[in-house]
């Protein structure tokens, strides 16, 4: 199974700086964009100022020199005497020696020479290369009502008239300059006429049209009535005003802003124009009072802040994608090793302990992470060998234990009523075990007709040792009982056998009693064993008292002592081992002595057999399920005595 | 199960808390064969501290009583709370040591 392990991690690492980054970018090109943009309107605006202020110095240049020819001519006009007729001279010679002119009229009031009576303005003008000179005025052409003559005369001003097409030539735009001229008479002056000059604006085109801002932004110059003088498209030219042109375009701002050019105003504005937002400049040109203004889109002047904009994200994103890469292959060959040892991790729990490890090389955690397993795979090896040794081992022990158990358990009798034919006694035993192997024991058997031999002993300790004590002391007993009808003779036999090289001093508490059922006379040892309760039909019970005997298999010499006690009829023994007296409940409480009491009072009456199991009941329920420490074991013996003399 | 010892005089007292069973008489076999090991002759077994002994404890009692004996030492017990002595008594163990009320009797 492939594990995604680094994967997730990997990703998680890349998602994170990935966000980190692009947060960076997004703060920084906002920043970026927004102070650039402002810096690009600026230069824009800038630059759209200089290009303007350019242009209206270039047509000064060329228009300004007209004003100073007409007053330079009308100063000699007016403070000279002269001939009507040198006046054709002067025509010519302002057209001659200005090559930028291309006509020129001097036309007075009519009778200002009486000689040349109503009309008389001599006209010089180009024609072919050639200059050709006459006389204007004559009836069908009333010079007087023309507005180059009128509108000065009137104004008493010089005079710009609107652009024309030249009618009479070349198709060429031109623009006549009218200044009106007086005649002096001592400090009086009067009006005597208007000195015209008309400029050809091809040079006006031209300058206007070499106007290039930003991508399409154009220059315009509109004359003071708004007509288009120059204009990229050539329709507008000369046909349209710019207010017609507004309503056209039903475009209201468009005629504030012709408004205010006419009132001669500079300044920026922006508006949308044939559906573009655009910026506007506009600024007079001082000599004429027309206007120059100049166009370009908005969106233009953003277009390279765009440009770099576009590029930076290209560069960003690709720069992102190479970082993403480069991270996630960073963090995959860094933790790479970490998908090896969870494989390992898992072959360990599958108990393969010499699974190979990534090799690490660095010195840093996963070195130590390395070294960590390297360690506990020693480690778990050695510990599941040692285990596995030590497991058998525990399970031969415990098998063989187990078949000790049974053997040792063999060994005790188990049949009741043990003695059917024999009606002045009934007995009843049982040895509960504990989960080990313990020492306790208990037998009875006759040794003739009428001597019944039973006993009940507690080997110190548990486990093999003590069933093995138990099993030689229960062969001791069987083989020195015979013929043999004391008590203290045969524990001391038993003593010394077991004494005899007990280097372990393992020793058994043991009481042994040999009652003759035909008389009641019972004669016991106890060696060191709690002494049994004897039960009088009555209910009432006495321990045996303590004799001062010590366990047997202790000292060879010892030398136990036989005491006698009578029975009487219906009279009961409870004998046991301290496995009843001291049981434990969970909290190490004890049975006790007076608990037993308490039981055996309480049962008196009842069988042999009964009063045992009432007894185990009782230290069940003292226990409350706590684990059996220690074997039970309980021997209890009715003596009924002699029927017959009962019955009598 | 706690032991802790003491000189006082010629005696090593080895005073006893708890209980002394089957799953830790070797605590006390032990501790009493590092005494021997010590060369200590004369012992004195402080019993106040112990509420219960089983027969694997009793056996370590016997085997130190019959190491002392051996070499003509000393092992007094002393301080027995009721249910330890009764157990004494009913093993008869009472006859063969010697077993004082109070440790200053012991150490006499």
């Amino acid at each position: 199974m492939k594990l995604n392990i680094n994967r997730s991690l990997a990703s998680r690492i890349v998602f994170y700086v990935l966000t980190f980054c692009l947060f960076l970018f997004i703060i920084s090109l906002s920043v970026f964009y927004f102070f650039s943009k402002k810096q690009m309107k600026e230069m824009t605006y800038n630059y759209a100022e200089a290009i303007t202020n350019n242009t209206v110095l270039k047509t000064e240049l060329i228009l300004s020199p007209i004003t100073k020819i007409a007053n330079n001519y009308k100063w000699i006009i007016e403070n000279k005497r002269l001939s009507s007729d040198s006046i054709f001279g002067i025509t010519r010679k302002i057209i001659g020696n200005n090559p930028e002119i291309v006509g020129c009229a001097i036309a007075y009031e009519s009778f200002f020479f009486k000689e040349k009576g109503r009309y008389f303005a001599p006209y010089s003008c180009r024609e072919k290369g050639n200059i050709k000179t006459f006389q204007l005025g004559s009836t069908e052409y009333e010079y007087f009502v023309m507005d180059w003559y009128q509108i000065p005369a009137s104004i008493q001003k010089p005079y710009w008239s609107e652009p024309y097409f030249d009618t009479g030539g070349a198709n060429t735009l031109i623009t006549t300059f009218s200044m009106p001229f007086y005649s002096m008479h001592g400090k009086e002056k009067s009006f005597a006429g208007v000195i015209t000059i008309d400029v050809a604006l091809d040079w006006l085109t031209d300058i206007v049209s070499s106007v290039k801002i930003l991508e399409t932004g154009y220059a315009s110059v509109l004359s003071r009535n708004g007509t288009f003088v120059t204009h990229p498209k050539k329709e507008l030219m000369m046909n349209q005003t710019i207010f017609s042109y507004a309503s056209e375009m039903n475009n209201p701002e468009l005629r504030t802003i012709g408004r205010e050019m006419q009132k001669g105003k500079t300044g920026f504005v922006s508006s949308t124009l044939n559906g573009v937002e655009r910026v506007l400049y506009y600024t007079p040109l001082p000599s004429s009072n027309w206007t120059l203004a100049v166009v370009f889109p908005k969106s233009e002047m953003f277009l390279p802040l765009r440009k770099i904009t576009v590029a930076l994200i290209f560069l960003v994103v690709i720069g992102l994608i190479l970082l993403t890469f480069i991270v996630s292959r960073i963090v995959s060959r860094q933790i790479s090793p970490l998908e090896i040892f969870a494989k390992s991790a898992r072959e360990v729990a599958n108990g393969n302990f010499n699974n190979k490890l990534p090799d690490i090389k660095s010195k840093d955690e996963m070195k130590h992470l390395h070294d960590s397993f390297e360690h506990m795979q020693k480690d778990l090896s050695t510990y599941i060998e040692h285990l596995k040794s030590t497991t058998s081992a525990k399970e031969k022990i415990e098998s063989e234990l187990r078949i000790a158990r049974e053997i040792q358990m063999g060994m005790i009798p188990k049949i009741f009523p043990p003695f059917p034919n024999l009606s002045e006694i009934d007995l009843f035993a049982t040895l509960q075990p504990a989960k080990e192997v313990g020492g306790d024991l208990y037998d009875f058997f006759l040794i003739d007709d009428k001597h019944l031999c039973f006993a009940i002993g507690d080997v110190s300790g548990k486990g093999v040792p003590a069933s093995l004590f138990m099993a030689v002391t229960r062969t001791l007993l069987r083989s020195l009982a015979p013929n043999q009808l004391s008590t203290a003779v045969i524990v001391n036999a038993l003593n010394k056998s077991l004494s005899a090289g007990n280097e372990s001093n393992m020793f058994v508490t043991f009481f042994l009693g040999i009652l003759d059922v035909e008389s009641g006379i019972l004669k016991y040892s106890n060696a060191g064993h709690n002494p049994p309760l004897l039960v009088h039909p009555d209910g009432t019970t006495e321990f045996f008292e303590l004799t001062k005997d010590i366990p047997v298999g202790l000292f060879d010499d010892f030398d136990y002592g036989e005491k006698v006690l009578n029975l009487s009829k219906n009279d009961k023994l409870f004998l046991y081992t301290d496995g009843v007296t001291e049981a434990e409940d969970a909290e190490e409480k004890l049975y006790s002595d007076q608990k037993l009491i308490d039981c055996v009072r309480a049962h008196f009456e009842s069988q042999t057999k009964d009063l045992i199991r009432f007894v185990a009941e009782d230290i069940a329920l003292h226990v409350k399920g706590n684990q059996q420490s220690d074997d039970l074991t309980m021997l209890s013996i009715v003596y009924y005595g002699n029927q017959d003399e009962g019955s009598l | 199960m706690n032991i802790t010892k003491e000189k006082i005089g010629e005696f090593l007292v080895l005073t006893l808390y708890g209980r002394v069973d089957t799953n830790n008489f070797n605590e006390l076999e032990q501790a009493i064969g590092q005494v021997f090991e010590a060369d200590e002759k004369k012992i004195v077994l402080n019993c106040s501290g112990l509420n219960y002994i089983s027969s694997s404890g009793l056996r370590i009692f016997l085997t130190a009583l019959k190491k002392v004996n051996a070499m003509h030492g000393t092992l007094h017990l002393c301080s027995m709370q009721p249910v330890i002595k009764e157990i004494f008594d009913i093993s008869g163990f009472s006859t063969i040591f010697q077993i004082f009320d109070t440790q200053k009797e012991a150490l006499e």
